[in-house]
């Protein structure tokens, strides 16, 4: 185990093209002949449709197509739950429905179109509380729910849509025998994820084949939908993702590529969609779902956790897409990194008439996070015992077992906090307004299968073709890095292609912080596999032993021979040479999960990331607001490969989920509709906002880890940083916050 | 929601005259056109442009201590200007936290003014300074003390076919100080949810002239006489202060809204006025030793 | 109608026929065909589509091209002295402050007006400078160390 001190100098392959402005998003690109799409919302956020009339949109001039469901095959789709159409046939279920997209010459035309459509509704009984719909009784956001497509461990029940559990022990018994027991009940607003560019999809038919340009984080989840909704073969359907603009899980899923697919081809004509902001806080099926959060925990005298119970109620919003998992993901994290006697942990996942939510930067954990180290420090002042030290006691080890039974090997848990308060300087005399909080949390790797080819040109150098996705991570960008390293050349000897579905295998895309752990993996596979291709030729060419062969600095040379050499260039200019990877993703930790329901597979965490944040914050008691001052972040992320491209994760990660903790929170009215989708009202942290970020890799050597021992780094940094604010805060005003974000108001509110 | 004609002004005149036919000023831009795409309200059908106008540039000391804003100098120039800070201090510091360093370097005191937004910064600082606007038109030229200048939300005063030419400050007397502060949840690019202003002129420490006003508080920003009445003739001390903010809080009418609610508002009210004071008070007692 | 005018961004003046309300962004993005400045908002608040007027930080999505006839436009395409980059883009990417990019050309043409306002930034200022700027990937971390080394420091 080592702690990562030096950085190492990378320069991203597309940084040029950004900083000189050349770069091309999609937004940029201009095809001849384009149209402007603009869709027509629902007016309702739930009715049934009575009647759509789109004439008069349809004879205004300057209008080439007008789309509705009858324009498109009468299919429903959903990643995990096939629940949703392309554009709403009988019923509207959110305020981002979609009932019709007009393309048009100009953007003004389309929106006039779109609002001479002409939609008659039968209003529903709107479901904006989702606690509430967990009722037998309650209004049915999905009354067909039986009959659709899902995944069937899910547990699906009237508005419910994923149910799980984990259960250990005799939970109420060893409550009743703790020496101490701490109830607490939080609350948590949506939040979006607010990528600073908003999404763009340009589609072009040639024949029968669609191009679609899109600020994808998932290309190939983007052309597996465009097929499924316009029911053609997926090798009709090219996805193109030109710079993407951040995504934060906000652009994974498909969505609105096939209604652009869908107007292009009505139109005879390429069609462009782009997003305002308004749009892309409200009518995106991705934003972090709101929660309510119950946990009970009950301690031995010296902190042992003897019985932990949580009741979680997430709010799925009107559909499902990916997320499904929710559930039992929220449910891992309310078990958290802690050594557990007895537990009984429900969580529900429930439909609502609110947008629907999907992965957002590590779904469900900031949230459950948040309340759990909050819980976690009102357990340590009824024991007496300080916060950091109560975690000492309970947080696992290696050796340890998790509730659901998996054992957990080479972790770095207690070491990474004991990092955090290293840095902060816990402990240390502050000013009465000032406070150190402290927060632990976990997340998993997920091995998933992925391909690469690397291929030489003649004259030596390479290109690298990968389905992995750029996000602005550098996880792509950092590819050359581990090629070259393989085949003894430099990392400018490579160009990369990506992001292009006609290119290379399936991928998952930029989602679960796994393109290293599984897209590396396999561009290193295809980089051995080439080097190996390689030595061959040289060992026929110097008529040497391939044992004695030597791959360093663009030449293959026989070991003690320096003279006996051939360049990777002389080589590559006679053939065609090209490297493929075997994909084998590497097996996950079994655990036997016992009595617990809705398992998908989670129930063990793959090459567990565990994380340990330590915050100073300053609140003006008066007012209320909190200013975050320093933060010391210790990440156990396996083997760091970019230190640059890491560091960019943890101060990007902890700064969103100082947005969190403090300002970022949607507002819904009573029909569950945006009340603040806009920068002003939604507020991001700002450069003036942002504090110093302290950052410490602990590396360790994980078993099932990706590449060279690496794990996922993007995802954990925004796990506990909301939980750390929070505890901070408390020691301040010596009250709770038991509502996310934690706005000066509400903060003043708990305070006064 | 197209603009149809834009014309550009050379002079006053010139501007004048496009606004007797119909048209709307721009000036920065930092409102009219951000509050068209943001869907508050259309672009006018007409536009000029007063941007080029010289004669309504400039941030400037006449000769008795007045200070004179012409209709365009920008929040940059005006926060970078010595005399201001140190005379004005309450619009320096309002025009130091206008948006982002983009939004002060476009934005006029003039479109500050004239957009009429309950929570401009600059509105309180200038009630409190005791400034008036000068408006210009075909049929002559009026002044309007500031704190009359605003009807409501986004309506002025100003008749059609006026234009605000420039704000004219007094001179403060000896041993005064003004501060304005704003409760914001982020240190910069924020919208007052609440704002205070106050300018107090003390002699021999004790109060001898103060006045006090609220931002966004209320349907137009406005003096509260009650506040400075709590001030006056005291020594500035902590219970003073007190009546002071409590005054305020008595007289705000907030909304709630997703900025804050109507009570969180009120009680904020009193805590960012009694701020407001506090550190009027301490520039003014500098000046009075 | 379209108005005839002309529109001069890095140094080449560009003859354009503009429907007056267009604004700036618009212009320079859609008519003159210059894409590295972005549309990240609808009122302002991003700063990605930051160009400098006159030297002058200016939000160009909230600003009337017609309004910047006679005046010097500067976008991020150029910053950079032909092939060579200027030192805030070099920076920027020797100190980790480009990660997605999209904010980028904004944050650095604020990075530039910052920096001729005031050569000798403090790390203060320079965040208080850069406020209206959103960036959602780095942090500002990488962002603030470019532009302090960019300063000397």
């Amino acid at each position: 185990m080592a702690t990562v001190e030096e950085p190492r100098t990378f320069i991203r392959p597309d940084g040029k093209e950004k900083v000189t402005g050349t770069g091309r998003y999609t937004a940029d690109l201009v095809l001849a002949g384009e149209l402007v799409a603009k869709f027509r919302y629902t007016d309702h956020t739930h009715a049934r449709i009575t009647r759509i009339d789109a004439s008069k949109a349809r004879a205004l001039p300057g209008v080439l197509a007008v789309v509705t469901h009858e324009d498109v095959p009468d299919v429903l789709y959903g990643g995990m739950v096939q629940d949703r159409r392309l554009f709403a046939k009988d019923t509207v279920r959110f305020e981002g429905d979609i009932v019709a997209g007009v393309a048009a010459t100009t953007a003004e035309i389309a929106e006039h179109a779109a609002a001479l459509i002409e939609i008659d509704y039968e209003p529903l009984p709107v479901v904006t509380d989702f606690e509430a719909a967990l009722a037998d009784d309650a209004t049915l956001v999905h009354p067909d729910w039986e009959a659709y497509e899902g995944e069937e461990s899910l547990g699906r029940h009237h508005n419910t849509l994923g149910y799980s559990t984990i259960v250990k022990g005799d939970v109420d018994a060893a409550l009743a025998g703790a020496d101490v027991v701490v109830k607490g009940r939080y609350v948590t607003d949506p939040v979006s994820g607010v990528p600073i560019e908003p999404r763009a999809v340009i589609a072009q038919w040639q024949g029968d084949k669609v191009t679609v340009w899109t600020s994808t984080q998932v290309p190939y989840a983007a052309r597996g939908g465009v097929a499924h909704v316009l029911q053609i073969p997926e090798s009709q359907v090219r996805v193109v993702v030109p710079l993407l603009g951040g995504g934060f899980g906000a652009k994974c899923d498909f969505h609105f590529e096939g209604h652009v697919a869908a107007l292009a081809r009505a139109a005879r004509r390429p069609v462009k969609l782009v997003f305002s902001r308004r749009e892309e806080f409200f009518a995106v099926g991705h934003r972090r779902e709101g929660m309510v959060i119950e946990f009970e925990t009950g301690a031995r005298a010296d902190g042992t956790l003897v019985a932990r119970k949580a009741r979680l109620v997430l709010d799925k919003g009107a559909y499902c897409g990916e997320g499904g998992f929710f559930a039992q993901m929220a449910a891992m994290h309310a078990h958290g990194p802690y050594n557990l006697e007895n537990v009984h942990i429900e969580s529900s996942l429930v439909y609502s008439n609110n947008q629907p939510s999907s992965s957002i930067r590590a779904p469900t954990a900031p949230q459950v996070c948040w309340a759990l180290e909050q819980h976690m420090d009102e357990l340590a002042a009824a024991l007496d015992l300080d916060p950091v030290e109560l975690r000492r006691r309970t947080a696992i080890e290696t050796g340890s077992v998790t509730a659901t039974g998996q054992v957990l090997e080479q972790i770095a848990m207690k070491e990474t906090l004991e990092k955090a308060v290293e840095m902060i300087g816990y402990g240390q005399e502050l000013p009465e307004d000032e406070a150190i909080g402290v927060a632990i949390g976990w997340w998993p790797c997920f091995a998933s299968s992925s391909g690469a080819y690397v291929k030489l040109n003649h004259d030596g150098t390479g290109t690298i073709i990968t389905g992995a996705q750029e996000n602005g991570t550098g996880s792509v960008m950092a590819m050359p890095t581990y090629v070259a390293a393989e085949l003894g050349m430099k990392p400018e000897d490579f160009s990369l292609l990506y992001q292009d579905t006609d290119a290379a295998p399936n991928d998952m895309g930029s989602c679960g912080s796994q393109t290293t752990f599984n897209s590396g993996r396999a561009v290193i596979a295809a980089a051995v596999d080439l080097r190996e291709q390689l030595l061959d030729a040289a060992a026929d060419k110097l008529e040497a032993g391939r044992g004695d062969l030597v791959l360093a600095d663009g030449a293959v040379s026989v070991q003690g021979s320096p003279d006996k050499s051939v360049t990777i260039a002389e080589l590559a200019s006679s053939g065609a040479f090209h490297g493929k990877s075997l994909d084998v993703p590497p097996d996950g930790p079994a655990a036997p999960a016992e009595g617990c329901v809705g398992r998908l597979g989670l129930e063990s965490f793959h090459a567990p990331q565990l994380i340990a944040h330590a915050v100073r914050v300053r609140v003006d008691r008066g007012t209320g607001v909190v200013r975050v001052l320093q933060v010391a972040a210790a990440h156990d992320c396996g083997k760091i490969l970019n230190r640059i491209g890491a560091d960019g994760q943890v101060y990007g990660g902890v700064v969103m989920g100082i947005g969190q903790a403090l300002s970022e929170g949607t507002q819904l009215d009573e029909n569950g509709r945006h009340r603040n989708a806009h920068l002003t009202d939604y507020k991001l942290v700002t450069a003036s906002d942002a504090p110093h970020i302290d950052i410490a890799w602990i590396e360790t050597d994980t078993p099932n880890a990706g590449p060279k021992g690496s794990k996922g780094v993007g995802e954990p940094p925004c796990v506990p940083t909301a939980g750390a604010v929070a505890n901070a805060i408390a020691k301040v005003i010596g009250a709770r916050v038991h509502q996310l974000p934690m706005t000066p108001e509400r903060v003043w509110e708990a305070g006064t | 929601m197209s603009v149809q004609t834009f014309t550009t002004a050379a002079t006053v005149d010139d501007a004048v005259a496009a606004l007797a036919a119909g048209s709307r000023p721009v000036a920065g831009g930092t409102d009219i056109v951000v509050g068209a795409r943001s869907g508050k309200a259309a672009m006018p059908a007409a536009i000029v442009a007063i941007h080029r106008v010289a004669e309504l540039h400039g941030v400037e000391v006449l000769g008795d201590g007045r200070l004179r804003l012409g209709a365009l100098a920008t929040h940059t120039e005006i926060a970078a200007n010595d005399d201001v800070r140190k005379r004005f201090s309450a619009l320096s510091d309002a025009c130091a936290i206008v948006g982002s360093h983009a939004t002060r370097a476009q934005g006029t005191i003039g479109g500050n003014l004239m957009n009429a937004s309950p929570a401009m910064e600059t509105g309180g600082p200038l009630i409190c300074l005791g400034a008036t606007a000068t408006l210009h038109s075909a049929s002559g030229t009026r002044e309007v003390a500031i704190e009359d200048l605003w009807l409501g939300p986004g309506q002025t005063t100003a008749l059609p076919g006026e234009l605000l030419v420039s704000v004219e400050i007094p001179s403060p007397e000896a041993g005064s100080g003004s501060a304005y502060l704003r409760l914001e949840y982020r240190r910069q690019m924020e919208i007052a949810v609440v704002g205070a202003s106050a300018f107090v002129t003390v002699h021999r420490g004790n109060v001898i002239q103060a006045r006090v006003a609220m931002t966004a508080l209320s349907p137009t920003i406005r003096r509260v006489p009650g506040a400075a009445d709590a001030l006056i003739g005291t020594d500035g001390g902590a219970a003073a202060i007190e009546a002071a903010g409590a005054a305020v809080a008595a007289a705000a009418t907030p909304i709630s809204d997703v900025r804050g609610s109507a009570d969180y508002r009120r009680a904020m009210a009193a805590v960012i006025t009694r701020r407001a004071i506090e550190t009027a008070l301490s520039r003014a007692r500098q000046e009075d030793a | 109608m379209k108005v005839e005018t002309t529109l001069t961004v890095n140094g080449t003046a560009y003859p354009l026929e503009l429907d007056p309300g267009t604004n700036l962004l618009s212009a320079v993005r859609d008519v003159i065909g210059l894409t590295g400045s972005k549309e990240g908002c609808d009122d302002s608040e991003c700063g990605a589509c930051m160009m400098l007027l006159d030297g002058q930080p200016v939000n160009a999505c909230s600003y009337l091209a017609l309004q910047a006839e006679g005046s010097e436009i500067t976008t991020v395409e150029g910053l950079a002295d032909g092939d060579t980059l200027a030192p805030l883009q070099a920076a920027f990417l020797d100190l980790g402050g480009v990660q997605c990019g999209f904010c980028t050309p904004g944050m650095l043409v604020s990075a530039t007006a910052l920096l001729d306002a005031n050569p000798q930034p403090t790390e203060d200022e320079v965040r208080i400078g850069l406020s209206g700027n959103l960036c959602r990937c780095t942090g500002y971390d990488g962002i603030v160390k470019a532009v302090l080394s960019v300063s000397g420091q």
